[in-house]
């Protein structure tokens, strides 16, 4: 219709080639002025803020808890013990974040003295040694299938790294069975100590060989016979008064909750 | 006379097709009052009219009418068969025009504008909660609540509309019962006095002067009756009644009183034959609501705008819905994408922000005597572009003054003003004293009793309307008229008859030396000075020679040229040889001279204009609106009040003007070079609608006489033609259909008929056209400021939609939830948007033209572009920047959050890491991500304050329009510090001394 071309006025969809060109000229200086406005203040905001610690860590000032490896659906982890396809994912990932666990990789770290906050000044930061063997049973050194093989899988419970947090006391990592007497759980290290020379952590950038300190829960059932075995396992952070463990909103806020379903 | 009546009732069927033409669709339900009796035929309004018209009680006998009424007219009806009658007939009243329904109109608040659209986001969130519901029954209850939040927006503002709605209603429902009629019924036997709307066919009623006629009644025997028919024909002449029938037609024939005329003076005793709707005004009446009550301009500016708002809602959240089920995102996160940008796109608070201004105007306006009925009306007026108004009353002051006076040869002006306080002619001739005497004496009119307190001009007479004005004219001038009256008593009288033309009676005087009678008369110009063989001069009596006579014609003829009524005086000292103080008078042998008299002066009467008027007319002028008169007067009076008050301008000419100057005939006159034209009825009756329209744009100046009330709603219609806005003023019940039809209907308060009312817009307490002018102002400022409020509540939209957009497509944390938006549009945005009304104007919106219905739109692309494409998007930019702050300085650079929307709500991820390496529950995030919304929230709210401040002006710079004054924010500042001081210095003291009688006084 003569809106699409108008040929007398030369009009296309309303406008004049001049008009048209105008318009265009307008918007691409106004958008490339409105772009490069905000490419100026973002990165005029991100010049005030320091490359290794962020400016605010007023809204974790307590770290939650999670386990490793994260099983597909929610928490959890349920596997056939005779069908090693099942669990294949599982010991893969637990393999690959065990990694710069080796003594190979802790080669350069030092052994830092226990019980006490490893503070440092900088500029160089250096990381604390966590022995893989530390995790006994579930260290994979021994068993390579991480118990997964023999029905009594490890779970890796950690602590989110959060910079500058210096727990006080002796916090461990507590691990109860919430369903009575169908398994037994073994913590590694022994009590689930977490040790505090693992702390201060300085964050990503100054602390870059940082290895986060990890307690391994090993679920042994009791009755092996049966086919199904099943476990909601809640595990704690504990001894630590700075590090909350109850809040009625944050169900992972040093606290997890997961199950485990081995069948036979 | 009775011809022209004639005329205007052919003229009025026509009307009557007219109104069929346009409404044919849904005529079935509109001609209620006409259906009841006929089957709806295809031209049944005309034949029905004409029926009904034709009834003959007229014609029949009192003998027949008793016959036919089974009633008699010494006893009336009994009371059993007026109360059988009353059942079976209803109440003598006319139905008002059928209400919608409350809950209909409460409903279709629900549905209107906007609340569709929420409708459909609250259905949406309770899907997508079942579709939740369905797959994990513990899933949370977020898009319920959210669901109610939008049903009980709509609700509440819905709710308020209709309050509002229905409380500019209830202002006229009020009024509409101010006064209960009464009338005076034989019934029994016995005169009682009932309310008028239990009148039944039958009643045998008694009217009074100053009644109002309670049914159509037959009347039976009669005194000097006159009625005013004007609410019914226009015609503004006294119409004498008798009991004789006069003519075939019913409302021609002196037999018949109507429904809601006035009797003016006499007493008269009918039967009544109609009652209610079914008299001759319940047809027209109910013919007005069969006219189509027009959509106001706003409403169809406010429906444009949701129109373009729903469109751009509708497919941005459908473009959205397809590309985020392409993205692979699950059809119930796409839904809830689309609430999202339904709920950001819909201004919720803005139907109420509009309600609210135009309520506020209303009641300003009402403040000015423009009361108005329907609130979008108060826009209306503001795009008015023609005025067609009425005459008497609106443009005049409606009673008859004294303009001027003729004697010694010479024109006076007399004040016309409302107080005629400033009578500046020379009163010391000897020919005024006289002519002041024939004034006074000659003179029927009286005060009512009990009025010393009134100013002269406002107090009641009983008399007719020129008496009324002599009467009033000589009590201004003179001095206690009554007493005057008194001291020269009057001896015989022969009152004003159409036959005579001419008014005569004779007096002592007083005088005591003179014994002579004072004969005075006054009448018809002509016929006084055949009557005359002197005239007096300066006080002298001088042969009336053809000099003399000849001034006289001139002065006739100027001031009937004038438009003015002119009466002529004379006067004759009896000679007290020939009439001895004892003589007796007999006015029906006429035992006394009439001819030979002296002649004393002409005085001419008109109903002169309101003095606030002409301003007002220029004012409408300057402001680009064109003025059209419409009266039932005559053309010679039309066109001098036009004159007088500017609708005709000084120097513009019609034709008949040209023709006049160059002496030539009026065919021959080039149609293009008259500015001004006056049309009358019988014209206009000639014409095709192609002529009028030609008439109508090719004219400025038009001014249509001798119009029947149903003309005007042809001329309202040829004027909606040519795309104007148009206003009517008008005050019978026959006004009604032009009331209805045109664009905003204005009644006036005082004189207005109930019909007239309730078909109205507005209603004009004090009946005085400069308040329509006052009402053009408020309308066109609240358009201006309904744009600035409009603008300003659009901005925020593109600020609340972006985030939803890059929500999805590059997978941001949420940067403003909905609930965060509804906050905003229907909380910290409804009052600064309410306070844009309040803005004054930018320049004189008197001095520019109205606004084209078609191309100035309420809201139009450019404004639609620059709110949405300029400053919405420079505050959505700035709002990111302070979503981005926040989340880069708590740890998530931008670049790590761009896709990260997927792991950031998955709740069963809670080591989530960030830009420092720091590790983040579900709830910690989410804790932040509320953060966000804030920082986004303050972000839209702080740059809304420069959008509140540059909104306040289109054209002027904002230093020109004037902001309150930034020092005075500085003014409470010390003592906003010495607060701070002072309780840091409390707290101070409790924390150092705790336990003391500080800490117990101080600690709360």
């Amino acid at each position: 219709k003569l809106f699409i071309y108008n040929p007398t006025t030369g009009e296309f969809l309303g406008r004049t080639a001049k008009s048209w060109g105008l318009i265009l000229l307008f918007y691409l200086v106004f958008y490339g002025f409105l772009a490069a406005l905000f490419s100026f203040t973002m990165w005029a905001m991100l010049q005030t803020l320091n490359d290794e610690v962020p400016k605010y860590r007023d809204q974790i000032p307590s770290p939650g808890l999670m386990v490793f490896p994260k099983p597909l659906t929610a928490l959890e982890y349920s596997f056939t013990v005779s069908d090693p396809e099942s669990y294949q994912g599982y010991i893969e990932d637990l393999r690959k974040f065990l990694k710069p666990y080796n003594l190979e990789e802790q080669k350069n770290l030092t052994a830092c003295p226990d019980g006490a906050l490893n503070e440092q000044k900088g500029p160089v930061y250096g990381a604390c040694q966590f022995p893989l063997t530390l995790l006994q049973e579930c260290s994979g050194v021994d068993d390579p299938e991480f118990g997964y093989s023999k029905g009594n899988p490890c779970v890796l419970v950690k602590m989110n790294r959060i910079i500058g947090l210096k727990p006080q006391g002796e916090p461990r990592i507590e691990c109860t069975s919430k369903s009575e007497n169908t398994a037994a759980l073994s913590t590694y290290p022994p009590k689930g100590t977490i040790d505090l020379k693992y702390f201060p952590y300085y964050g990503k950038k100054l602390h870059v060989s940082y290895l986060q300190p990890l307690v391994a829960v090993q679920v042994s059932f009791n009755a092996t016979s049966s086919t199904v075995n099943e476990v909601t396992v809640e595990c704690k952070i504990d001894g630590s008064p700075n590090l909350k463990n109850q809040d009625d909103r944050d169900k992972f806020l040093g606290r997890v909750v997961f199950k485990v379903t081995a069948r036979a | 006379m009775t011809k022209k009546t004639l005329e205007i009732y052919s003229v009025e069927l026509s009307g009557t097709k007219d109104i069929q033409q346009t409404d044919k669709g849904n005529g079935k339900e509109k001609y209620r009052g006409l259906k009841n009796c006929f089957e709806p035929r295809k031209n049944h309004y005309k034949e029905e009219l004409r029926k009904e018209v034709d009834l003959d009680d007229h014609k029949l006998s009192i003998k027949e009418l008793e016959k036919k009424y089974d009633t008699n007219i010494i006893t009336g009806l009994s009371s059993t068969q007026a109360a059988e009658l009353l059942a079976r007939n209803g109440p003598n009243a006319l139905t008002p025009p059928k209400e919608t329904p409350e809950i209909i109109k409460f409903l279709k608040q629900m549905v209107g504008g906007f609340s569709i659209l929420l409708w459909i986001g609250a259905i949406l969130c309770w899907i997508a909660y079942g579709i939740q519901y369905s797959m994990n029954t513990s899933s949370s209850l977020d898009n319920v609540y959210l669901g109610c939040v939008l049903a009980l927006v709509v609700i509440l503002t819905g709710i308020f509309a209709y309050y509002q709605e229905a409380k500019s209603t209830n202002i006229m429902a009020t009024f509409n019962k101010m006064i209960p009629q009464q009338a005076l019924v034989i019934r029994d036997s016995e005169k009682m006095t009932i309310p008028a709307e239990e009148l039944v066919v039958g009643d045998i009623v008694e009217i009074r002067g100053g009644d109002r006629i309670p049914a159509d009644i037959r009347l039976l025997s009669v005194q000097g009756c006159k009625v005013d028919n004007s609410s019914l024909t226009g015609e503004s002449e006294p119409q004498p009644r008798s009991s004789e029938f006069t003519h075939d037609s019913p409302l021609e024939t002196k037999n018949i009183g109507f429904y809601s005329t006035t009797c003016l003076e006499g007493t008269a005793t009918g039967m009544v034959i109609n009652t209610g709707d079914r008299t001759i005004i319940g047809q027209i009446a109910s013919l007005a609501s069969g006219v189509g009550n027009e959509k106001t301009p706003i409403a169809i500016e406010i429906q444009h705008f949701v129109h373009i708002v729903a469109g751009v809602a509708v497919s941005i959240g459908i473009l959205f819905f397809i590309i985020a089920v392409s993205l692979k995102y699950q059809v119930l996160d796409s839904i809830i994408f689309l609430i999202g940008i339904i709920v950001a796109n819909v201004p919720e608070g803005l139907l109420a922000t509009v309600t609210v201004t135009l309520s506020l105007t209303a009641k300003r306006m009402a403040k000015k005597n423009c009361l108005v009925k329907n609130l979008e009306a108060v826009e209306t007026l503001g795009s008015t572009s023609i005025i067609c108004s009425d005459k008497t009353g609106t443009l005049t002051q409606n009673r008859m003054t004294v303009a001027h006076l003729w004697f010694d040869n010479q024109i006076f002006i007399a004040d016309t003003s409302e107080d005629h306080s400033n009578q500046v002619f020379d009163q010391s001739s000897g020919t005024w004293a006289s002519l002041s005497k024939i004034i006074t004496l000659c003179n029927r009119a009286e005060f009512s009793p009990g009025q010393e307190s009134v100013p002269i001009m406002k107090r009641v007479v009983v008399g007719d309307a020129s008496e009324t004005a002599l009467l009033k004219f000589s009590e201004v001038i003179l001095g206690d008229v009554m007493e005057i009256r008194k001291r020269n008593h009057k001896v015989a009288e022969i009152p004003f008859n159409s036959t005579n033309k001419f008014q005569l009676s004779i007096h002592k005087t007083d005088d005591p030396n003179d014994q002579r009678f004072l004969l005075v008369m006054k009448g018809a110009p002509e016929r006084i000075l055949e009557k005359c063989s002197t005239i007096m001069v300066n006080g002298q009596k001088q042969p009336l020679d053809k000099n003399t006579a000849e001034a006289f014609h001139t002065a006739y003829m100027e001031l009937g040229g004038l438009g003015e009524r002119v009466l002529g005086f004379c006067h004759l000292y009896l000679p007290a040889d020939e009439f001895p103080e004892t003589y007796t008078f007999d006015v029906d042998t006429m035992n006394f001279p009439t001819s030979n008299l002296c002649f004393v002066g002409l005085l001419s009467m008109i109903d002169p204009p309101r003095s606030t008027v002409p301003d007002a007319v220029t004012k409408c002028r300057s402001a680009g609106i064109k003025v059209i008169m419409v009266t039932g007067d005559h053309p010679i009076t039309a066109k001098a009040i036009a004159k007088s008050v500017g609708i005709i301008s000084a120097n513009s000419e019609t034709v008949e003007d040209i023709a006049k100057r160059l002496h030539i005939a009026v065919e021959q006159v080039n149609k293009r070079d008259a500015k001004a034209a006056v049309v009358t009825g019988m014209e206009l009756k000639d014409m095709s609608p192609e002529q009028l329209d030609e008439l109508l744009t090719n004219y400025s100046e038009i001014v249509f006489a001798r119009t029947s009330p149903q003309q005007k709603l042809i001329i309202v219609e040829g004027c909606q033609r040519q795309n104007a806005v148009v206003a009517v003023t008008g005050d019978g019940v026959n006004d009604s259909p032009a009331l209805k039809k045109a664009d905003i209907g204005i009644a006036m308060g005082i004189a207005g008929s109930d019909a007239a009312k309730n078909a109205a817009d507005m209603i004009l307490l004090d009946d005085n056209f400069a308040s329509i002018v006052t009402g053009v102002e408020e309308g066109r400022l609240i358009f201006d400021n309904l744009k600035k409020t409009i603008a300003y509540t659009l901005t925020k939209n593109i600020a609340e939609l972006c985030p939803f957009l890059i929500y999805i497509i590059v997978g941001l944390p949420l940067p403003i939830g909905t609930i965060t938006i509804l906050f905003i549009d229907l909380g910290t945005d409804i009052i600064p948007s309410i306070a844009l009304a309040y803005e004054k104007a930018e320049s004189d919106i008197m001095n520019r033209k109205p606004r084209h219905k078609k191309k100035d739109r309420l809201v139009n692309q450019q404004l639609a572009i620059y709110s949405y494409l300029h400053i919405g998007l420079m505050q959505a930019v700035g709002a990111f920047v302070a979503y981005f702050t926040v989340y880069a300085q708590e740890g998530f650079k931008p670049s790590i959050l761009i896709n990260i929307r997927v792991e950031w709500e998955d709740s069963n991820v809670n080591d989530l890491e960030d830009s420092y390496g720091q590790q983040w529950t579900w709830y910690q995030r989410k804790y932040l991500e509320w953060m966000g919304y804030t920082a986004f929230f303050v972000g839209i709210m702080v740059q809304q304050i420069a959008d509140l401040i540059i909104r306040k002006t289109r054209r002027n710079s904002i230093f020109q329009q004037g902001l309150f004054r930034p020092q005075y924010w500085f003014v409470a500042v010390p003592f906003a510090i010495l607060i701070w001081v002072y309780d840091e210095v409390r707290k101070l003291f409790i924390r150092l001394y705790p336990g003391s009688w500080w800490d117990k006084n101080m600690y709360y």
